[in-house]
């Protein structure tokens, strides 16, 4: 009965467990294992659960090729649940296969089977002894970061070769700047803040295996090269103002007015009135000229005239040489084309139509060839300028061989269709002047007026007039060539009507003959004027011819060369 | 990559031969950069291994049994840091070049065989395979200038025939499975050698303390 019971109590103690969670343990499992030099190595696991009852745990190991098992030698040295591999139990190239078991009163629990091999989980310890050195480089500090590596790694040999890394940042951040430093055991850091607190710490890897721990922290405090930064500061501020300076003297002047209009003036262009440069551009040279010629040269206007002129000779004439110089004017004028005249298909280089009644000194044309593209105004601006100042040098030159003083018309006005305009022309400005080295020896017998009522007056046709004795006003001898006289610009230059059949020297006009002929005196018949009537000029003049030893060129010389065409001026208008 | 590689090996090797012409470049320079050679070749293959091992988990090859040992494991070589120190320097090199010259041959059946493997990136193991193989023989080459500056004994090249053959298996499990073993000798074999040619590098090294 007893031994009944006491059965049934151990029965009934032997049950109450599973009915109270005991348990055979849990799975283990082993974490990592690692190894600090390549020599020894560690294991760590995990327990399970325990199942309630207390449960021991052992660490079983084969190595590769071999069937023999063997147990962990040394469970203390890495702490708990740790196996510790010495380095009489540590092979290298050679295949580990660990297995943990888990062991309590009712069971055991084995863990999954690891295999490792010791070369390829290396992890070192951190590096040692890290230093910090504030060093000087030429005046700027830098910091020189030294350190040991771990004691057990034996990198001199060259067992393990290790690469390091440093970590700084300052003390109030959060984020570490890392380097790499290679193989080497020192490390320089430049750039770092004046006066900053920072924590370098260090940490290294084996060639193939896994990076270490950080090393701790050491701190340091960068001193202060703040007069350096201060020099530089002033030095950039003086740099800013002068740059502010510039800035602001620029923006002075381009308010007043363009820095470019300041340094680069703008050339002055052409200001010829009436000069068209778009028809330059197009090679056009007729129209060229006939614009020109279209513009208000020759001034009709008499307000425009006063421009024209830059000089004005007085010339006073009796009746009779007022009369000449009228009829002169009038066969200027009638050099032009009249309405009832033919056409004049002249050249132009004597023509009336030229204006080109104006000889040179030297005979030549020079204002003809270098003025072909000035503008009216300009033109006869400069022609009576010159004329002027020929006249003054003249003053005392009286001999003048060639025939005094006579300007060419610039020949812009040769062309057919300038005749139209070139006869308003001659009326509207008065043309009869006269050189003062023509007019010479006497010249308080008459001064030539060449303002503008007196040319109006002067252009006015002369029909009334008979004999008039132009001879005294012409004491100048003069050649007339082929080309004939030609008329000159306003005050000082005497014109006449330019033609002439012979190249002879002829003294003076003797006279406005009938006809229409103006009677020139020849040079060695200045004394002698009555003698015989060589020629006469056909001036177109209704005169009285008077028998003089003259040469008279008929008006139908005007189509070889530069002649007097009188007979034109009459009809046409007076203005 | 596999273009600078060999440019890498082209340079390596004339800067020996111009070595041994010159006699110029001291032998800490020419470990030194042997070591660089053998630390990248390791590096390839432990790319190669993890590569793999992505994209094949290795639960279906624990199901079989291992494979027996690497054919490289008849060479006896030092297992623990006082046999490896102990041993003279020319043996150690004479180590390194038998075990290079060992994967000449398996190196290229795992070219070979990586057409036939079921991978989804076969192309870029292919890439690693021959680029483990340019690196190799560029290693090999500077080895044997190497031995040249070096004792006799350091000539000697142990003879470990491969014999494996070209086939790698029928089907998928077990040609993963070669494949996989096969890796892991070779990346073992690639560890010893560059580990003795640091261990070489350091010792010729000794007035140069920063390099060890």
């Amino acid at each position: 009965m007893r031994n009944v019971l006491k059965w049934t109590c151990l029965l009934l103690l032997v049950g109450t467990p599973h009915a109270e969670g005991h348990s055979p343990p849990g799975k283990p499992t082993l974490t990592s294992c690692r190894s600090p030099e390549k020599e020894t190595f560690t294991c760590w696991w995990q327990p399970g659960t325990d199942g309630g009852l207390p449960t021991t745990y052992a660490l079983y190991y084969r190595k590769e090729n071999s069937d023999a098992v063997y147990q962990c030698p040394d469970y203390v040295t890495a702490g708990e649940n740790s196996c510790f591999f010495n380095k009489n139990d540590t092979s290298i190239w050679v295949n580990y296969n660990i297995t943990v078991v888990a062991t309590n009163r009712l069971g055991s629990t084995f863990s999954d089977p690891v295999d490792i091999d010791v070369v390829y989980i290396v992890q070192p310890n951190p590096p040692e002894n890290v230093s910090l050195t504030i060093m000087q480089d030429k005046g700027w500090p830098f910091l020189r970061v030294a350190w040991q590596p771990p004691r057990k790694a034996d990198t001199r040999s060259g067992w393990i070769t290790l690469i390091y890394e440093i970590g700084i940042r300052m003390e109030h951040e959060n984020e570490w700047e890392t380097h790499v430093a290679g193989q080497q055991k020192l490390f320089n850091i430049f750039s770092l803040r004046s006066g900053g607190a920072y924590l370098v710490q260090v940490r290294c890897k084996p060639d193939h295996g896994f990076w270490s721990e950080w090393s701790s922290a050491s701190r340091i405090r960068f001193p202060d090269y703040f007069h350096r930064e201060k020099s530089t500061w002033i030095v950039i501020t003086v740099f800013c103002f002068f740059i502010f300076l510039i800035v602001t003297w620029l923006l002075h002047v381009n308010s007043h007015r363009s820095v470019k209009h300041c340094l680069l003036p703008p050339v002055p262009g052409p200001k010829i009135k009436g000069f068209d440069q778009q028809l330059l551009k197009n090679g056009k040279s007729e129209a060229i000229f006939s614009a020109l010629v279209v513009s208000d040269f020759p001034p009709r206007s008499s307000s425009n005239y006063e421009d024209l002129l830059v000089e004005y000779l007085e010339v006073y004439v009796p009746e009779e040489q007022q009369v000449i110089l009228e009829e002169s004017k009038e066969l200027h004028s009638s050099c032009f084309k009249s309405e009832s005249s033919t056409s004049d298909s002249d050249s132009g280089r004597g023509s009336c139509d030229s204006h080109t009644l104006l000889i040179d000194k030297g005979g030549q044309s020079k204002e003809n060839e270098d003025r072909p593209v000035r503008t009216e105004d300009q033109v006869e601006a400069e022609d009576w300028e010159e004329e002027g100042s020929d006249a003054k040098e003249d003053m005392g030159g009286v001999d003048v061989p060639s025939g005094g003083r006579v300007k060419t018309w610039p020949s812009v006005f040769t062309s057919p269709s300038d005749q139209q305009i070139s006869r308003e022309h001659c009326l509207s400005d008065s043309m009869i002047m006269i050189t003062e080295g023509v007019l010479g020896p006497d010249p308080s017998e008459f001064s030539l007026s060449a303002t503008k009522p007196a040319v109006a007056q002067l252009c006015k046709p002369v029909k009334s007039r008979s004999d008039i004795n132009i001879s005294t006003f012409v004491h100048k001898p003069w050649s007339v060539d082929s080309d004939g006289v030609r008329p000159v610009t306003e005050d000082t230059t005497a014109f006449l009507q330019p033609f002439l059949l012979q190249e002879r020297d002829y003294s003076k006009v003797k006279r406005v003959g009938a006809d229409n002929t103006l009677l020139l005196q020849r040079l060695a018949d200045v004394a002698d004027v009555d003698d015989c009537e060589d020629q006469t000029i056909s001036t177109g003049i209704d005169l009285k011819t008077t028998p003089v030893c003259m040469d008279s060129i008929m008006p139908g010389q005007e189509a070889t060369s530069a002649y007097v065409d009188t007979a034109a001026i009459f009809p046409m208008p007076t203005h | 990559m596999a273009h600078r590689e060999s440019n890498g090996r082209k340079i390596f090797i004339t800067v020996l031969y111009m070595v041994a012409m010159c006699r110029g470049v001291p032998i800490t320079d020419l470990l030194d950069r042997a070591s660089q050679h053998s630390d990248k070749l390791h590096s390839l293959s432990t790319t190669l291994t993890h590569e793999l091992d992505s994209h094949f988990p290795p639960l279906g090859r624990m199901v079989l049994p291992r494979p027996s040992v690497c054919h490289t494991s008849s060479l006896q070589t030092p297992s623990d840091k006082e046999q490896a120190l102990q041993v003279p320097d020319a043996d150690l090199l004479s180590l390194a070049r038998s075990l290079l010259q060992a994967w000449v041959d398996p190196l290229g059946v795992l070219s070979s065989s990586a057409y036939s493997l079921p991978h989804l990136a076969q192309s870029k193991l292919l890439n690693k395979i021959q680029e483990l193989q340019q690196q190799s023989k560029s290693l090999g080459d500077g080895l044997n200038i190497l031995s040249g500056k070096m004792d006799q004994a350091a000539q000697t090249i142990y003879s470990l025939p491969y014999r494996g053959g070209n086939d790698i298996g029928q089907d998928r499990i077990s040609k993963l499975n070669k494949f996989h073993f096969l890796l892991s000798c070779f990346r073992r074999d690639s560890h010893k050698i560059d580990s003795f040619l640091k261990v070489l590098r350091c010792r010729a090294a000794k007035l140069q303390p920063h390099m060890c």
